[in-house]
């Protein structure tokens, strides 16, 4: 904790992204993206197909490295660290496309993140009983305990499960910031609903969220902020309910005619 | 006759799936070829016998230090060579295989070659099995060979590096983003692999003696091995070494011991054609091409 800021503005401040441009070959895919986060809030990205929200992603949590700008979390710059450096200071993330561990059980999934040096730091440098606390976190995201999903293959669970394993590794983690990727995609309304306690349970817990998303009505139900981007750059920050009453943003969504 | 069939079949199948594990395993895990294999396995002998000849130490005590050394000669390899072209494959297979020349063709330079080298058996005499005698050595790499196989699924399954092992073979990315550092584990596996080359050789070597072209043959022998299995499949890697190995005990017995070295460059080429992507293997690429 030495490394805090002083500042009183910064109270709170967990992540901090400016100027963050990346380009591929030609293709501006983000551009001087600037953006402060502090610690509880559940903040949405949104934006059209291609407007470079996944790419922010990849660039926060290093499967990118920036061409230019500078990313901080909780104090210390990050940018261009290994991926698996990032996730060990606390930032999870989920795929757009899902990425279990397909040939693992569910709960064996869980037991990767478990080993993690984060996580043994956290609890104490003793492990204890994995499979024990692999199973709370797969409860915890809705698993019924010792159920018969528990113990599949991941590769072969139903999708609303997989989405919940994507969350639970986060949780495995003990990640502080915690950036879903689309977790919304694919599910049904049953299954929204139960999903969405489970983030908003997060934040009560004191985590913070970041959520790509394409289903705008479910996340402004959650969001405290969203940035809209489009071709990379942010044209709208704010409550959900004014940035989507703004022209530019009606205008990326609905197209200019 | 039919009786020394089955008898060597079955050591000549363990024999290869002892050989081929460690390429195996480093494929599997982290998808690197590693063609300096046989180089790390001749490399191993003769650690070995320079360690017991030279510096007269105790026969294990040089073995184990030889595996050892292996093992960080595979490590430093991917350290310094294959992390600068880690993904692109064509650039592996180049960089192993360029590797595994120096070492071979360095010692066939420093003029280790002859019939003094050689590695002492582990303990002498034979046994009876039926009317065939087979010598201990032998009963020692089918015992070894087997625990070795036994002990290499406990550990992927049970320890905290196996699962790791497991977590980068199934998904890199993900396993990246809950904190494993994959570099280091395809290191690891690199290094285990040789580990595996440098047991193998230690076990198989006293049969005959240490030559630098073995090396070639061993890289052959477990390419084949893994190619017809499936890569990166361990089950297949056992199914396909006792397909071949009883295959060249039966060409051995049939038609001569230099057609031997044939079978797996023919059952390469069939299984190729046939089932490029091995009896047990899972390459959605050669699956679903058009």
């Amino acid at each position: 904790m030495s490394d805090q800021n002083n500042h009183q503005k910064d109270a709170g401040l967990i992540l901090r992204v400016e100027n963050l441009s990346k380009s591929f070959g030609g293709v501006k895919a983000v551009v001087s993206v600037s953006f402060d986060l502090y610690e509880g809030q559940l903040l949405g990205v949104i934006g059209p197909n291609g407007s470079g929200k996944t790419t922010l992603v990849n660039l926060i949590t290093g499967f990118l490295k920036p061409d230019q700008g500078k990313i901080v979390y909780k104090g210390k710059e990050i940018n261009g660290w290994a991926p698996y450096r990032i996730a060990r200071i606390g930032i999870a993330r989920t795929f757009q496309m899902i990425r279990p561990f397909a040939e693992l059980p569910s709960f064996k999934n869980l037991i990767i993140p478990l080993y993690s040096p984060r996580v043994k730091a956290l609890s104490g440098g003793k492990y204890g009983d994995l499979d024990a606390v692999a199973k709370d976190y797969l409860e915890e995201v809705g698993f019924e305990r010792e159920s018969a999903v528990t113990y599949k293959s991941a590769g072969s669970l139903p999708h609303g499960y997989l989405k919940r394993l994507e969350l639970a590794k986060c949780l495995a983690l003990r990640a502080d910031l915690i950036i879903l990727d689309e977790l919304f995609s694919g599910l049904s309304i049953a299954e929204l609903a139960s999903i969405v306690p489970i983030i908003e349970k997060l934040i009560s817990e004191g985590k913070t969220v970041i959520m790509i998303e394409h289903r705008l009505r479910e996340l402004f139900r959650i969001a405290d902020r969203v940035v809209v981007l489009n071709y990379g750059s942010v044209i709208a920050e704010g409550i959900p309910s004014e940035v989507m009453e703004r022209p530019e943003v009606r205008k990326a969504y609905l197209g200019s005619e | 006759m039919w009786e020394v069939a089955l008898i060597y079949g079955f050591i000549n199948s363990v024999i290869l799936a002892l050989t081929a594990l460690g390429f195996s395993l480093t494929f599997g895990i982290s998808g690197v070829s590693n063609f300096a294999y046989g180089a790390m396995y001749i490399f191993a002998g003769f650690a070995s016998w320079l360690l017991l000849n030279k510096l007269a130490l105790p026969f294990f005590l040089s073995a184990a230090i030889a595996v050892i050394l292996t093992a960080g000669l595979g490590a430093a390899m991917y350290r310094f060579v294959l992390l600068r072209v880690r993904g692109l494959v064509i650039s592996e297979v180049i960089a192993t295989f360029g590797v595994g020349l120096i070492i071979l063709e360095l010692f066939r330079y420093l003029g280790f070659s002859g019939f003094e080298y050689t590695l002492p058996v582990f303990s002498d005499g034979s046994l009876l099995i039926g009317n065939t005698y087979v010598d201990y050595q032998r009963i020692w790499i089918v015992g070894v060979g087997i625990v070795l196989a036994i002990g290499l699924y406990l550990f992927t399954h049970y320890t905290k590096i196996g699962l790791a092992f497991r977590g980068i073979a199934q998904d890199e990315h993900t396993a990246l983003s809950l904190g494993i550092n994959s570099d280091r584990i395809a290191g690891l596996s690199v290094a285990f692999g040789s580990g595996l080359a440098a047991i193998a050789a230690i076990l198989i070597l006293p049969r005959g003696t240490i030559a630098v072209n073995d090396g070639y043959d061993v890289l052959i022998n477990a390419m084949a091995v893994c190619i017809i299995g499936g890569l990166g499949s361990s089950v297949g890697v056992v199914l396909a070494s006792f397909l071949i190995g009883y295959a060249q005990i039966m060409t051995d017995i049939l038609s001569g011991p230099h057609w031997k070295m044939i079978i797996s460059l023919v059952a390469i080429l069939v299984i190729l054609v046939v089932k490029p992507s091995g009896l047990l293997g899972k390459q959605k690429e050669l699956e679903e091409r058009i």
